[in-house]
């Protein structure tokens, strides 16, 4: 029936089905959120919109604004109140702009005449998917092409009372009470970011890490973030792995929690009472109950996550796949946007261009915010040799601390360079505010081949945190 | 205000349930109806609502008006091609006769409504 249909409805979904209709395909999305085990869903967009990026930077900025309120005093701004903060109203402004996303979204599928269900479709058969309605009605749908851009879920601990009590970024950002004091069990960024704006916002907040900080991320940096932290109000407790339980101790929005869990080194067994446990300690990729066992598709067992060639197709012709479920790949909203649209025309549009995984920046929004572009210091060490490598780095102080007093050696820069060839910056990091903004040119210069005698010869922009 | 006993029943404004209420109540309806879509994430359909309700009573009957949820009522909203909201239709003998979309005065609500009843 159709030339492409597209399981999951998220940002490489959609972006892979618009693009797709504007080539002027027959195209079906089906998009679907099985509840989490406290009844949270959402609408269209996928994680990123709904439970994702979108509220996470508002929360992020929420918490600035708390810490803007506090400098403004230094900066001449009298006020007699005091200031705090409602969590309703934070959550109500949040959600209706997501609402108003996931309406767009509707519209511009409709305007692009891309078939929207919203319904759960597994693959039953060769090139034909099962899908189930809501209200129970069972349909059957073909297509030429497939795309899976399934996108994951937060991952539970596996221990009593985790799926009851607890609850992961899926819940939070639409949480209609104030979480209190809050216990975040994990280290990824999902973990740093949540703590650190819940911090932000004068909640008691506690993070529990296994091992270490941002996995995968330059460790030098990802101890800078965590001690920045540290210093501002979390609290910490390292090296602690073993989770027995978490109980209930009281009802009510929030209630009252019991973990215990005990350290893999010693006996010493931890008990802590929280209103709020946050679980984030990695995200699962919704690949196993889609049928795709029925039609060949290999996944990595271990993982649930699709291996892809370059092309990013799956080891079955027809079945390619984008986004957060690729083996290997990164999970980045704008890296499955990017997939989605290259892919689309690579299949209708005669293009050949393929998707550039090198070199692609992001940015964790911890309260001091990290940016970073190309390989961290340890992985340009193990590709280059320690004596191949040159690191420029530098503490700042933001001009804007100045004044209100904020800390002085704390905001860090360093560049990492490929000494045989010409000095290239092949790892930009920088901690400081605005490390987004501020990573994003340097990412465009990075792809342009930048080099340090390049970097030394721009004039700065003064004042800057960039210059 | 006052209630005024019309043939549809309880007052000027009410709720469409779903698709065959909105046929029976707004397509089908004898008096012109003004159809407001408005969403509950949509800050300026809380303010425009109650001001449209306030200006249809003012009309004593003359004119009704139903709400719908695009959130709940997609397929309706779809059809209808409703893009932003508050969007408000004005429909007469199952036609839509006049439109408009985003926040309005309550002059300028007025004049909307009595072109609608005069026409």
């Amino acid at each position: 029936d159709y030339d492409l249909i597209i399981i999951g409805g998220g940002s490489g979904g959609l972006a892979c089905s618009k693009e797709a209709a504007i080539l002027g395909k027959k195209v079906m999305v089906l998009d679907y959120v099985v509840p989490t085990p406290l009844g949270t869903s959402w609408g269209l967009g996928g994680t990123c919109v709904n439970v994702g990026c979108i509220p996470k930077k508002l929360m992020h900025q929420a918490a600035l604004l708390g810490q803007a309120l506090q400098d403004s005093r230094k900066y001449g701004w009298q006020y007699e109140e005091q200031v705090k903060h409602n969590w309703e109203i934070m959550v109500e402004a949040i959600q209706n702009y997501i609402g108003s996303l996931n309406w767009g979204y509707r519209v511009s599928l409709r305007e692009k005449s891309v078939t929207y269900l919203n319904s759960y479709g597994e693959f039953v058969e060769p090139h034909k998917i099962k899908v189930c309605a809501v209200k129970g009605q069972v349909t059957y749908h073909t297509a030429e092409t497939f795309v899976l851009a399934t996108g994951e879920r937060p991952r539970y601990l596996g221990i009593p009372g985790d799926r009851e009590y607890c609850i992961t970024s899926d819940d939070l950002f639409s949480l209609p009470y104030c979480p209190g004091k809050t216990l975040v069990v994990g280290a990824s960024y999902v973990a740093l970011e949540c703590a650190g704006f819940l911090a932000g916002l004068g909640l008691d907040v506690t993070v529990m890490v296994r091992s270490i900080l941002l996995r995968g991320f330059d460790q030098e940096m990802a101890e800078r973030v965590g001690a920045h932290m540290e210093t501002h109000g979390v609290k910490f407790i390292r090296n602690l792995c073993i989770f027995i339980q978490v109980e209930k101790l009281e009802e009510g929005m929030p209630g009252r929690l019991k973990v215990t869990a005990k350290s893999t080194e010693g006996p010493e067994v931890f008990e802590g009472e929280y209103n709020t446990v946050l679980i984030a300690i990695g995200r699962d990729a919704c690949t196993r109950n889609i049928g795709l066992e029925k039609i060949g598709v290999k996944i990595n067992e271990k993982n649930g996550k699709v291996p892809v060639n370059d092309d990013e197709q799956t080891n079955v012709p027809y079945v390619y796949a984008i986004g957060d479920i690729l083996d290997g790949k990164l999970e980045l909203t704008p890296v499955a946007i990017q997939a989605g649209k290259l892919l689309a025309r690579r299949l209708y549009g005669g293009s050949s261009t393929k998707c550039d995984y090198i070199n692609v920046p992001t940015t964790v929004f911890t309260p001091l915010e990290y940016g970073s572009c190309g390989l961290a210091e340890e992985r340009a060490v193990e590709e280059y040799g320690k004596q191949n490598l040159e690191v420029y780095h530098t503490l700042f102080w933001p001009l804007e601390w100045t004044i209100p007093g904020r800390d002085n050696n704390t905001c860090y820069a360093k560049i990492i360079c490929s000494k045989h060839d010409n000095n290239r910056v092949i790892g930009f990091h920088v901690l400081g505010p605005n490390a987004g903004e501020v990573t994003q040119g340097f990412a465009a210069a990075i792809k342009c081949g930048l080099t340090k005698e390049l970097l030394d010869e721009t004039i700065g922009i003064h004042p800057t945190c960039a210059e | 205000g006052r209630a005024l006993a019309t043939p549809a029943g309880c007052g000027s404004t009410f709720n469409v349930q779903d698709g065959s209420d909105f046929q029976d109540r707004v397509v089908n309806n004898p008096k012109p109806v003004v159809v407001d879509f408005h969403a509950q994430w949509c800050g300026p359909c809380k303010i425009l609502g109650p001001r449209l309700e306030k200006m249809v009573a003012k009309q004593e009957g003359k004119v009704l008006m139903a709400k719908v949820d695009i959130d709940d009522h997609t397929d309706l909203a779809i059809e209808y091609e409703v893009s932003a909201v508050p969007t408000v239709l004005a429909m007469k003998n199952g036609d839509v006769v006049d439109k408009f979309v985003g926040i309005k005065d309550e002059d300028q609500l007025e004049a909307f409504l009595k072109k609608l009843i005069g026409a």
